[in-house]
C-alpha cells in the first residue's frame, strides 16, 4: 500500500511528532558460524535468529518511537515505571486489525487489556478471571470496555458450521474441527446455532450472511456482558457500592469507527446504564 | 470522570479513523479482506505496553494475546486458542513472549512467596491459581543466591520468567506438530523495559534446529 509507515506513525499516534526520517533497513546480520558441521551453541542459534529481518524492523521501530518520546515528552517514561492507572479495562479479540490503543489513539497507560479469541468471557477461564480480578480489585478500573468486531474470525468459524447443519439441527451438536477451538468457541457455537435456527433469519444470500454474521457479532457482545455480569468478582465489587460498568462495543472495520452498541450493565442492572 | 473518560476512546476514535480514511482511503475497506498479521505477541494486561504503539505498528501486523504476566500455561485453552489460530489459520511463523520491568504480577509472587499456598495452582483465587507456576518460581529463585537484592532479583524473575515461557510455547503439540511439516517456526523471548520504552531481546529463541526432543 501508498502508505509508508512515516505517514501512518504520524496518523496513528497523533499526539507523537516524528521527525526523523525513517530507515527500513534493518541492522547488519550478525550470523554464525551457517555451514559448519559443528553444532552451535544455543546462544549462537539465538543471536542468530533475534536479526530475524521482520522482527528487527520492530525492534528498530520501537527504538525510532522511544526516542521521539523522550523528546515530545520527556520524563514520560520515568514516570509511567512508578505504577498504572487505568480507569479501563478492555477484553476484545486477539485480531491484528483491532489494537485498542491504536484505534483509540491512547498513550501507554490508559488501557490494561485482555485479547483472546473472538473476546470471550468465560467463567471457566482461570486466564480472563485473573485479568479481571487485578483489574478490578487492584487497579480499580471503573468501566469495563467488551469490543466485538465484524469480520471475526472466531464468529465465522462458528457461523460457517452452524449454517451447513441440517434440519432440524443434530443433537447433539457435532464439533467444530479443531478440538482446542471447539472447547473455547462452545459458547458462540451454541449461539450462532440459536440464532440461525431462528426462521425469520434465512443465510442463502451474500446479504443474508452479512447480516447473519453481523448479529451474532454483537449478540457475542451482549452474551460476553452478561456473563461478566455475573462473575463474583463484579458481583462482588457492585456489592461493595463501587461504580463498575461494563459496556458492549463493536470495532466496524469497513471504517475504523467504534460504536457503541448501547448494551450495559452496572450496579443497578440495565436500568440507566450508559457510558 | 470515568463516563468522561471512555467517552474521550470514541471521540479519539473517530478522530483517528477519520485521519486514517483521509491520508489512506483504501485502508479500512482493505482491512476487511483478512488479516495476515507476521507476529504473534504474548504479551502483558498491563496499561503500560500496548504492543502496537511501543513498536509503531499498524492495525493488521501482530496477533495479540495478553493476560497477567504473559503467562503460557500449557493446559490454558484461551491462551492455546490464541496459539492454534495464529499457527494454523494465519501460518504465523513468529510468535515473541514479552514480559516487562516493574511487573505487577511479578513483583507480587516475588512479594508473597513464602505467604502463598504451597500449591498455587489449586487455590479457589483465580488471581493466585493463575500465578501458581510464577510463584513457585519466584520460590525457586529465592531459595537460591543473589536473593537479597529485591530489585534486581524481581528483574531477573521477570527475564526468567519469560525465558520458562517460551519454553513453554515450544513444547506445545501445536507447534512441534508444524516443526515436523516443515514449518519454520520461531518463538523468541522479550523484556519491555517500561522506564525507558526500550524492548529487549533476550536471547532465548528457540527455532526448530535448537529445540531439544522432548
Amino acid at each position: 500500500m501508498a502508505l509508508s509507515i512515516l505517514q501512518f506513525l504520524l496518523l496513528s499516534l497523533c499526539l507523537v511528532t516524528y521527525t526523523q526520517a525513517h530507515s527500513t533497513e534493518s541492522a547488519p546480520p550478525r550470523f554464525g558460524r551457517f555451514g559448519a558441521t559443528v553444532t552451535r551453541s544455543r546462544r549462537e542459534v539465538a543471536a542468530a535468529l533475534t536479526t530475524d529481518p521482520a522482527l528487527a524492523k520492530l525492534l528498530v521501530q520501537n527504538e525510532a518511537w522511544a526516542e521521539n518520546m523522550d523528546e515530545t515528552r520527556p520524563g514520560f517514561f520515568n514516570t509511567s515505571a512508578q505504577s498504572q492507572n487505568p480507569a479501563v479495562l478492555w477484553l476484545g479479540c486477539s485480531d491484528s486489525r483491532v489494537p485498542e490503543s491504536v484505534i483509540t489513539n491512547s498513550l501507554p497507560g490508559d488501557i490494561f487489556v485482555e485479547r483472546n479469541i473472538a473476546n470471550q468471557v468465560l467463567s471457566t477461564d482461570t486466564n480472563i478471571l485473573a485479568v479481571l480480578t487485578y483489574a478490578i480489585e487492584h487497579l480499580n478500573v471503573s468501566r469495563i470496555v467488551i469490543a466485538g468486531h465484524t469480520h471475526c474470525g472466531g464468529v465465522q468459524y462458528c457461523y460457517d458450521q452452524a449454517a451447513s447443519l441440517p434440519t432440524p439441527t443434530p443433537n447433539p451438536l457435532p464439533p467444530l474441527p479443531d478440538p482446542v477451538l471447539n472447547t473455547w468457541l462452545s459458547g458462540l457455537y451454541t449461539l450462532a446455532v440459536r440464532l440461525l435456527n431462528n426462521p425469520s433469519i434465512s443465510t442463502s444470500a451474500p446479504q443474508d450472511a452479512d447480516a447473519a454474521m453481523e448479529l451474532i457479532t454483537v449478540e457475542n457482545v451482549r452474551m460476553q456482558v452478561e456473563s461478566t455480569s455475573e462473575l463474583d468478582v463484579v458481583q462482588k465489587a457492585w456489592n461493595e457500592g463501587k461504580d463498575l460498568r461494563i459496556v458492549g462495543w463493536l470495532h466496524q472495520l469497513e471504517n475504523g469507527r467504534l460504536k457503541d452498541l448501547g448494551i450495559c450493565a452496572g450496579p443497578d442492572g440495565d436500568v440507566g446504564c450508559s457510558l | 470522570m470515568p463516563a468522561e473518560l471512555i467517552a474521550r476512546l470514541l471521540d479519539s476514535n473517530a478522530t483517528w479513523a477519520s485521519d486514517v480514511s483521509h491520508a489512506e482511503p483504501t485502508f479500512f475497506p482493505e482491512s476487511t479482506k483478512g488479516q495476515s498479521p507476521k507476529m504473534l505477541w504474548i504479551g502483558c494486561a498491563d496499561s503500560r505496553v500496548p504492543e502496537s504503539v511501543v513498536v509503531a505498528c499498524k492495525p493488521g501486523d501482530i496477533f495479540v494475546h495478553r493476560n497477567i504476566a504473559n503467562q503460557f500455561h500449557p493446559k490454558d485453552d484461551n491462551v492455546l486458542s490464541v496459539l492454534t489460530y495464529a499457527v494454523e489459520a494465519l501460518n504465523i511463523d513468529h510468535i515473541v513472549v514479552v514480559g516487562h520491568t516493574y511487573c505487577g504480577g511479578a513483583t507480587h509472587c516475588w512479594n508473597n512467596a513464602g505467604a502463598a499456598p504451597v500449591s498455587p495452582s489449586l487455590a479457589s483465587d483465580p488471581l493466585t491459581r493463575w500465578l501458581g507456576p510464577l510463584t513457585i518460581l519466584a520460590r525457586q529463585q529465592q531459595s537460591g543466591p543473589d536473593a537479597t537484592d529485591a530489585e534486581k532479583a524481581i528483574r531477573a524473575l521477570i527475564e526468567k520468567n519469560v525465558e520458562l515461557q517460551v519454553l513453554n510455547v515450544a513444547r506445545t503439540s501445536i507447534v512441534r506438530d508444524a516443526w515436523k511439516k516443515g514449518r519454520d517456526i520461531h518463538v523468541y523471548g522479550w523484556v519491555y523495559e517500561l522506564e525507558n520504552g526500550r524492548l529487549r531481546d533476550l536471547e532465548v529463541s528457540i527455532s526448530r534446529e535448537n529445540a531439544l526432543p522432548m
